[in-house]
């Protein structure tokens, strides 16, 4: 296992930027679910799926397919943002939560 | 987030802590997001969040009746606090500026009396300079770190036993990692989330049924007098807890069997509503473990971010130098 993930955009077509297939690497279910959610969300983008090829194989393969107005690219970036922002900000909840339990237990 | 890309369905999702009494475990409801992130949650709080486990046993004298590899195998599985994963370098993280570190400990018992004798966690000797890094539940624990539960209740965790002249004399490596390799990394017992469901009782149809044949038609439910309780004054069913259903579908062959019409009872789950159970194992907080499952996640987004930045910037090289 290695803990840094590796996206190797791997495009069919390199003349077609808005739809590619971007293998990433050391990444599983975990990541690519989540993500194919948030892709799916854009407006923009017309079709996303994902699969892993072998479940012995540490790679999946996320297809994007825009509209047209962003690029595939453009689409993965804004799925991660998305992402990050869902996590910083249950991060925060969850912390505030804690942080309230703790606080009223010592009263 | 560009505004332009905004979706119309917009959620914010919530947090709630149900239950944390004590560290070891740990109860909470995600609302307003998606199955997918939920999910991403749990597998990442089972096998890529990381402590500290005994990973390389160099065994110099054994004469237990457990062999060397089932010793070292029972080692492995020992829980050992983590409170200073944080620092650790992991043989996967190691390069040439950061060398992987290596916790020693240290075990040599011999059997000296007639009675049997349990070599436990607690005979494992530190030999290192992590001092919190102790098998969960040891006497020499300092006060206020990560397990803190109730010692009175905790006993160490038994190795082997042993008969008078039997002896036991090995040297052990810990390290860090992650459940990913090996579940005894894993800093959770248990990690799991469900759906709440949402059920909807049509009192006129379940009025066919007498107070007799109501109790009945619960009793052959699994878990049916969890879920609903019979009010003994209207002598309606009512739902007592909900979560008590597992989604099992048996009710609803009861129900034909009763001679219910399929709307009596309707069950679904409700789609954004996620409850959390986590038990640890003691190595860390059950409220670390998440909050570092979340920032674990989103560290595997930055990454992926910037690697997708990288590609597009060395994208029209590429094409380039193909023509």
């Amino acid at each position: 296992m290695v803990t840094t993930t590796t996206a190797a955009a791997s495009s069919s077509d390199a003349q077609e930027p808005s739809s590619e297939t971007f293998m990433l690497e050391n990444e599983d279910h975990t990541l690519a679910n989540a993500l194919r959610f948030f892709l799916n969300k854009n407006p923009h983008v017309e079709f996303c799926g994902y699969s892993s090829p072998h479940p012995a194989d540490d790679v999946v393969n996320v297809r994007i397919q825009t509209t047209g107005e962003i690029s595939a690219a453009e689409a993965l970036r804004q799925a991660c943002r998305s992402c990050q922002e869902v996590c910083a900000h249950v991060n925060t909840c969850f912390k505030d939560a804690v942080a309230r339990k703790h606080a009223s237990m010592s009263q | 987030m560009a505004p332009a890309n905004k979706p119309s369905t917009r959620r914010t999702p919530q947090v709630r802590l149900r239950n944390y009494d004590s560290d070891d475990y740990c109860e909470f409801e995600l609302l307003g997001t998606d199955v997918s992130v939920a999910n991403a949650l749990r597998r990442i709080i089972l096998s890529h969040v990381p402590t500290i486990a005994i990973e390389l046993v160099e065994i110099e004298r054994n004469s237990t009746v457990l062999n060397d590899e089932f010793i070292a195998h029972r080692l492995g599985l020992i829980p050992i606090v983590s409170t200073d994963v944080g620092i650790l370098t992991s043989p996967y993280e190691a390069n040439d500026d950061k060398q992987c570190d290596e916790l020693e400990y240290e075990l040599n018992v011999r059997c000296t009396g007639d009675e049997t004798m349990d070599v436990t966690s607690e005979d494992l000797r530190p030999h290192n300079s992590w001092p919190n890094a102790l098998p969960v539940g040891h006497s020499q624990r300092p006060q206020g770190s990560a397990a803190q539960g109730n010692a009175a209740d905790e006993r160490p965790i038994v190795i082997v036993k042993m008969r008078r002249g039997q002896e036991l004399k090995l040297k052990a490596m810990a390290r860090k990692g992650t459940g990913k390799d090996h579940a005894k990394w894993s800093p959770v017992a248990t990690a799991r989330f469900q759906y709440r469901p949402d059920i909807q009782l049509d009192q006129d149809a379940l009025s066919r049924l007498s107070f007799q044949e109501k109790e009945s038609f619960l009793n052959s439910i699994p878990r049916g007098k969890m879920i609903f309780r019979l009010n003994p004054h209207t002598s309606e069913i009512e739902v007592n807890d909900a979560e008590a259903y597992l989604f099992d579908r048996q009710i609803f062959e009861r129900m034909e069997e009763f001679s219910l019409p399929p709307d009596a009872i309707t069950i679904r789950p409700l789609p954004d509503y996620f409850i959390f159970k986590v038990e640890g194992t003691g190595v860390l907080p059950c409220a670390t473990i998440v909050s570092m499952a979340i920032d674990i996640l989103r560290e595997k987004l930055a990454v992926l971010h910037t690697e997708v930045q990288n590609q597009e910037n060395f994208a029209p090289m590429l094409s380039d130098a193909a023509a």
